[in-house]
């Protein structure tokens, strides 16, 4: 016979404490990859006009160096965040109804590297234009059909 | 004839083993127990852990951050969730939680707030706490229903004493805050 159980039920209590959580564990939104790919741009110009940007006790050098691994540390952000979209979202049924959405999650992570390497704005724009056309996909599967 | 000496302390004894079989003893030292349901305080509570409750009231100042409580929610629930915010704090809720201004350090919790959940400054007035689960990706909390009053918390967890190999007494996160500078 085993002990362990009937010491629990002996000392279970009558009442229960929620930790609870009232959301499907899964709150999905592009919205997450499209503030970090902000950022990307953002830097990208910073990096730009890096000579008045800078702060004054901040060589060119310096401040260039920062942006350069914060723009690195966002790019990956939004990998992850376009990963876990593209992973756990977005079903099969979904990839009939848009047979393009590997398509796009390929090109925008892939712009997500390119982001990594670039310092051109117009290059973070890519990026939010890509994570744009899933954002617009992704809404309308959040319509009712 | 004369009475048996031991009588009395046998009395005794029934009585107290009466009261400590009725459970009516934790009410008068002030404490109740309760079984733990959910995932938003992971890792520190797991479901089904048992927690004894002190019912004691919450300090009014930073004292009371960390502090892991029962509350009784507006649904009639009891709540399980940590204290993050403490009466006078200006506190902003997104990828860290900031009181005035500064990021709060919090090696208790874990995953990232949902951007539904972000929060702008919510100011706390006296006798007002707020209050997060420590699974930051998945907790319903002070993120969904802001501040809670004094009255609603019913207590703070001082001990699991089930299962027995995580025995051991719930201690305060203490109050500290990310090296500033970090980002802009």
């Amino acid at each position: 016979m085993q002990i362990r159980p009937l010491i629990e039920r002996f000392v279970r209590p009558a009442t229960v404490a929620y930790a609870h959580c009232d959301l499907p564990c899964g709150v999905y939104d592009p919205a997450q990859a499209r503030i970090e790919a902000e950022s990307v741009k953002a830097v990208q110009q910073r990096y730009q006009n890096a000579e008045q940007m800078r702060g004054a006790n901040q060589t060119l050098e310096d401040y260039r160096s920062r942006a350069l691994a914060i723009k690195e540390e966002r790019a990956n952000m939004v990998k992850e965040h376009l990963w876990v979209l593209w992973t756990d979202y977005f079903t099969p049924a979904h990839l009939e109804k848009y047979p393009q959405l590997h398509d796009m999650f390929w090109k925008a992570t892939k712009e997500a590297g390119a982001a990594k390497k670039s310092q051109d704005p117009e290059q973070g724009q890519r990026l939010l234009d890509a994570i744009a056309e899933i954002d617009k996909v992704f809404w309308e599967t959040k319509q009712p059909a | 004839m004369r009475k048996p000496r031991w009588r009395p302390l046998l009395v005794a004894l029934t009585r107290v083993t009466a009261a400590f079989a009725s459970f009516r003893w934790l009410r008068d030292v002030r404490l109740s127990v309760v079984a733990v349901a959910g995932e938003s305080m992971t890792p520190a509570f797991l479901p089904g852990d048992f927690i004894l409750i002190a019912r004691r009231d919450i300090p009014r100042n930073e004292r009371a951050y960390g502090l892991v409580v029962c509350l009784r929610a507006a649904d009639d629930r009891l709540l399980l969730k940590r204290i993050v915010g403490v009466p006078g704090d200006s506190l902003r809720i997104g990828t860290t939680v900031q009181v005035a201004g500064r990021a709060l350090l919090e090696p208790h919790a874990h995953g990232e707030t949902p951007a539904a959940q972000y929060r702008g400054v919510s100011a706390l007035g006296l006798g007002e706490y707020l209050v997060l689960g420590d699974n930051r990706a998945a907790s319903t909390d002070s993120r969904n229903f802001g501040a809670v009053r004094a009255e609603q918390i019913e207590g703070i967890a001082v001990l699991r004493y089930w299962p027995p190999e995580r025995l051991g007494l719930i201690r305060r996160a203490p109050r500290r805050f990310a090296a500033s500078g970090e980002y802009g």
